[in-house]
């Protein structure tokens, strides 16, 4: 198989936007990573379309861009770790003659004026129905809810503590300050962390993403036609999915690992190279525990250590893993796995100015899905094989 | 308090309820136990799942505080590991020390209205 390579990048505006449907969001992406690569709209010849809660946009989407003979037309769902598996998805079509150029697009549309971001994502449903209904009852009325479930298993068997979250928060804010596209750009203090209101204890409301409308497409080519168009190629030398099938009952992982220990292990074989090879990571961060237990699992310090490895200061700016350069999820923008895939282009072309890294040979990004349940990895570098 | 209503798919629980019983599901052909919310069994491939009494012994796995916007009261919850072995969502009652491992015992709050609520509290 030949290399591929991600020759475009498409973001649309991001956060408050609205009047603009999710379909509607995703063409403008499509539109502008296909010219950002240099690339007419019909030189496309595949579309891989993923969605966010809204359920919108699906295939539909060749025909509001007008597409034509298309070899390659799918609407594809891992929740989180989508953005990783399109791309995957896209380099085996390259690779194998498939299709030739292949869009991938994220778009979401939650956020509606005078609507609070809480609301956006959980509803205002009131109806208490049945078994489900006693559990929102309960107080599960929100994936916030599972998560803070998650980081407090973490914190009583490993010692995690919500400073040691905050730090997540501070250094992804510091890199947020650096990129004019973040939603969030004023610096935060651990304090600030800490005096955050509860969301769901242990959740501060500064553990947790953002919310977002927009949208995100890739192009995804051979290396060989990437290195002729208008930006430098980002090279996928490899990628992975893990899907642990954790089952809630004795035994269960739940909070301690996550599939990043499946995915992370195969794509970096893939790619030919090891965890000390990796230079900068992009992570999936919906919430700050999601950060240190992908981290951790990814084998970048021990089990039980991301807390420590975070406070270290390792993921800021100077430190030894720039974690999140563009503010992530948390203080950056909610595209769901193409927030961490859009950042690792920006930094693999060297585009990223104030906030560059000086290292950028080798750059993992990762996708989370579910509760902790579906993992994407992917290997990005400027250099192809 | 917000009312409970039953859904027609997971009334079976809410007859045990209304007697003071935690059911759960069980297989019908491999015996495997699950909870409420299961609609298959993941160790057999059984579609046919039997509400089932248990005890309702269960220890703490995990906890956290639901805080409101504004009004309201902060809502404890947890997963709760059943003596046979499935995780429940939980609401916690009475307990002030939360730890892993923690014994609890099922309970109902019976609201004037509506269907119970199913509780843990101390053992
Ligand atoms: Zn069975």
């Amino acid at each position: 198989m030949g290399g591929v390579a991600i020759a475009g990048l498409g973001m649309t505006e991001l956060g408050k936007v609205y009047g603009r449907s999710a379909r509607r969001l995703a063409a403008d992406a499509v539109r502008r990573a296909a010219a950002d690569a240099g690339l007419a709209l019909d030189e496309l010849d595949g579309l891989l379309v993923s969605h966010g809660m809204g359920g919108s946009p699906g295939i539909e989407l060749a025909d509001t861009l007008g597409l034509r003979d298309l070899r390659l037309l799918t609407a594809m769902n891992a929740f989180g770790a989508t953005a990783g598996a399109m791309v995957a998805h896209a380099a085996m079509t390259v690779a194998s003659g498939g299709a030739s150029a292949v869009a991938c697009v994220f778009a979401d549309a939650p956020l509606r004026p005078k609507v609070s971001a809480g609301a956006a994502y959980t509803g205002s449903s009131r109806d208490y129905l049945g078994y489900g209904g006693m559990m929102a009852a309960q107080g599960f009325r929100s994936v916030n809810a599972l998560y803070a479930l998650a980081a407090q298993r973490h914190m009583a068997r490993y010692g995690t503590t919500s400073e040691q979250l905050g730090a997540i928060a501070v250094s992804t804010r510091r890199w947020a300050t650096m990129n004019p596209l973040a939603q969030l750009r004023d610096p935060i203090t651990l304090a600030d962390h800490q005096a955050s209101r509860w969301v769901v204890e242990p959740l501060h409301l500064l553990d947790c993403c953002l919310v977002s409308n927009g949208a995100v497409a890739v192009i995804v080519t051979g290396a060989d036609r990437a290195a002729d168009l208008a930006q430098p190629p980002v090279h996928v030398l490899g990628w992975g999915q893990g899907h642990p099938g954790d089952r809630r009952e004795r035994g269960s992982a739940f909070g301690l690992t996550t599939g990043a220990t499946l995915s992370g292990p195969a794509a970096l074989k893939m790619a030919g190279i090891t965890l000390a090879d990796v230079q900068l990571c992009q992570i999936y961060d919906c919430y700050t525990i999601t950060t240190l237990l992908t981290l951790e699992d990814y084998g970048f310090c021990a089990k039980g250590e991301g807390g420590a490895f975070a406070a270290s200061g390792a993921l800021g700016p100077g430190g030894a893993l720039p974690t999140n350069t563009g503010g992530g999820q948390l203080s950056g923008y909610y595209m769901w796995g193409m927030t961490p895939l859009s950042e690792a282009v920006i930094q693999a072309r060297g585009q990223a100015g104030e906030r560059q890294a000086a290292r950028n040979e080798v750059i993992l990004v990762s996708g989370n899905g579910g509760i902790l349940d579906h993992h994407s990895t992917l290997i990005l570098s400027p250099t192809g094989r | 308090m917000t009312t409970i209503r039953r859904d027609g798919f997971t009334d079976a629980f809410f007859d045990h309820a209304r007697r003071g019983d935690l059911a759960v599901k069980r297989c019908a052909e491999c015996a495997h136990w699950h909870a409420p919310e299961a609609t298959g069994c993941h160790r057999c491939g059984s579609e046919t799942l039997t509400w089932t009494p248990v005890a309702g012994d269960a220890v703490l796995i995990t906890w956290a505080k639901v805080h409101p916007r504004g009004e309201g009261e902060v809502q404890h919850i947890a997963y709760v590991e059943l003596a046979e072995g499935p995780w429940l969502h939980a609401a916690l009652d009475g307990v002030d020390a939360p730890v892993e491992g923690l014994p609890l015992r099922a309970a109902f709050v019976r609201p004037e209205e509506g269907e119970p609520v199913l509780v843990f509290r101390p053992a």
